[in-house]
């Protein structure tokens, strides 16, 4: 028996998720064998339809996929955000620290300044081992592991400053320590990756990292390692990775006059907009808009902009006349790199983790066959 | 269920003993050291997985590729404890397939799916960028 | 006995406990070497030896600070 395949209503009637004033419907995902009696909902790669850019800066990019489960969008989100390894501060050496921020504490500042670097050579780098409880032994730092970079600053006081002058940085030479005060040291192939635009340094060259007054300095020596943002936040290589699902908003019966205006204030700007009734309408019988022809009645024009508010869900003049929804299968990403990959390119990373981690599982699996 | 748990016990045992440093290693050794591990009480058709230093990012995605296999009657998946890092999955299935052909067959399905988002994105993106770029020529 | 006539003990003198703390300290007099410390008032550096008077060469000041270890210290950027 050909299985039986549901009417395009019912298909979009199920790929809507009601959203009342306070309570949601249709929430699980129903496409699995065996649910709808007769239909098929077997695996097919085809069911994801496309994906719509919205916006591709550099570092921000914004995009629909379209024809996907939940479950594997939020595979992807997740790997955006704590799977995908970077390099950031881990070890820091402090030789000298007579700054008033303590060690520890500027360590730490250390480590959240988000690096970049030739992707080349961050993609040649391996990962630090370090030593485990089981007695694992720790990989010595070497040119594939480890990247040096320095901070040596030290204040005194500026000679050629004018008398009266308030300013600390005029005041004094090196009164502020920026980000773009660590200096990079290639050692070993590094000289080869990690040459010209593609030198490590901090993505934000004006991150202040600590302030100082003549006769203080600081000096140390900062090992950067490979992580992943599941171990320490530094790693993450998003500062956003996130998608909700595309609003859907349908208009049941018509919004007319004063109450179109009104319903169209519940709403950001452009999601709903004004049209005037045309005569062939209010010539139709039954449509509700008897009468009222040349009036403006509320039309949607833009759900992808509504941030789903249920403003309108609080007034009683559009009770029953409009439902809210989310469309189950479209989700809307958003993506914000923090630097050292391109956005667009850290989506396709997190795919590529993905299909890498099930093939390393796929191969544990042989094991298990025998 | 005491055969079905005898059964399996050597399959286990070998899978502790040999499954470290004797695989393919490649560029992730952090991922190479974990392992799989049938859990007790598993026949053909039903079966438990444990992952080690999996998460709900797989669990979830495979979850979904192994029930929407026509063959499969039941998957699930767990992560019984937050503090240690082990994922489990459930799997049970009709007579024509096993656990564990379903469980590859999920993670051929994710792979294909991968691709097929890769492709798609990549030239959605090549357009975006060849239009916006055209726009701002104008 | 007065500091001058003391003699570095040897194994088989006796000498009493309040002898030989004294002359532990007239001996590092000579060549104890300099500590320095900073001024808390006008951040001098002020090199004390042991005996010294515990107050900054310039200001006057009493209160002095250590300087901060010149060994190295080791922390996880966490």
């Amino acid at each position: 028996m050909a299985p039986l395949v549901p009417s395009q209503e019912e298909l979009q009637r199920r790929r809507i998720i009601g959203i009342n004033a306070e309570t949601v419907t249709n929430i699980p995902s129903t496409d699995f064998p065996g649910h709808w009696p007769g239909e098929s909902h077997g695996w097919a790669v085809d069911e994801f339809q496309k994906v719509e850019f919205h916006r591709n800066d550099q570092f921000e990019a914004s995009f629909s996929l379209i024809g996907l489960d939940a479950s594997v969008a939020n595979a992807f989100r997740r790997i955006l955000m704590a799977e995908i390894p970077t390099i950031a501060i881990e070890d820091v050496f402090i030789h000298n620290n007579t700054s008033v921020i303590q060690d520890e504490v500027l360590a730490q500042r250390l480590g959240l300044i988000p690096l970049k670097g030739s992707v080349e050579g961050i993609n040649w780098m391996q990962w630090f081992k370090k030593a485990t409880e089981e007695g694992g032994e720790e990989d010595g730092p070497c040119d594939f592991n480890t990247i040096v970079l320095h901070l040596d600053m030290e204040c005194y006081k500026n000679e050629h400053a004018a008398k009266d002058e308030q300013d600390p940085r005029k005041l004094y030479t090196n009164a502020h320590v920026y980000a773009k005060d660590l200096m990079f040291t290639p050692v070993g192939r590094q000289e080869q990756y990690f040459v010209g635009d593609g030198a490590i340094a901090p993505v934000n060259p004006d991150i202040l990292i600590a302030k100082m007054r003549p006769g203080q300095a600081i000096q140390m020596e900062l090992h950067c390692q490979k992580g992943i943002g599941a171990d320490h936040a530094k790693f993450s290589p998003v500062a956003t990775a996130s998608y909700r699902l595309l609003p859907d908003i349908k208009i049941e019966r018509p919004i007319i006059g004063d109450d179109a205006k009104k319903f169209a204030k519940c709403f950001p700007k452009g999601v709903i907009g004004l049209e005037p009734v045309t005569s062939a309408e209010a010539a139709q019988r039954g449509s509700g808009y008897e009468g009222h022809s040349g009036e403006q009645k509320a039309v949607v024009k833009d759900a992808f902009s509504d941030t789903v508010s249920r403003e309108c869900l609080r007034h009683d003049e559009f009770k029953d006349k409009v439902k809210l929804g989310r469309v189950r299968d479209h989700f809307i990403f958003n993506v914000e790199s923090t630097g050292q990959f391109d956005s667009d390119v850290l989506f396709l990373e997190a795919v590529k983790v993905l299909k890498l981690k099930c093939n390393r599982w796929k191969r544990g699996l042989t094991d298990l066959m025998a | 269920m005491p055969e079905s748990v005898h059964s399996q016990d050597p399959d286990q045992s070998m899978v502790d003993a040999e499954q470290p440093e004797q695989e393919v290693v490649s560029n992730d050794p952090i991922l190479e050291e974990r392992q799989v591990v049938v859990l007790p009480g598993a026949t053909d058709t039903a079966a438990s997985f444990q992952f080690e230093g999996e998460g709900h990012t797989m669990g979830n995605a495979l979850r979904y590729a192994i029930m929407k296999n026509p063959a499969v009657e039941f998957c699930g998946y767990t992560i019984p404890h937050p503090s240690d890092a082990k994922m489990h999955v459930r799997i049970q299935t009709t007579d024509s397939t096993t656990a564990l052909e379903a469980l590859e067959k999920g993670f051929n399905d994710l792979m294909d799916l991968c691709d097929v988002v890769t492709e798609k994105f990549t030239s959605a993106r090549d357009q975006f960028n060849a239009e916006s770029g055209n726009r701002m020529e104008v | 006995m007065s500091r001058e006539t003391y003699q570095v003990p040897s194994m088989g003198t006796q000498n009493t406990f309040d002898a030989q703390g004294g002359g532990y300290a007239s001996a590092m007099a000579i060549d104890s070497p300099s500590v320095v410390y900073l001024c808390g008032e006008c951040s001098a550096r002020v090199p004390l030896k042991r005996g010294d008077q515990i107050r900054c060469k310039d200001c006057g000041h009493r209160v002095l600070y250590k300087e901060r270890t010149k060994r190295m210290v080791q922390f996880q950027a966490r």
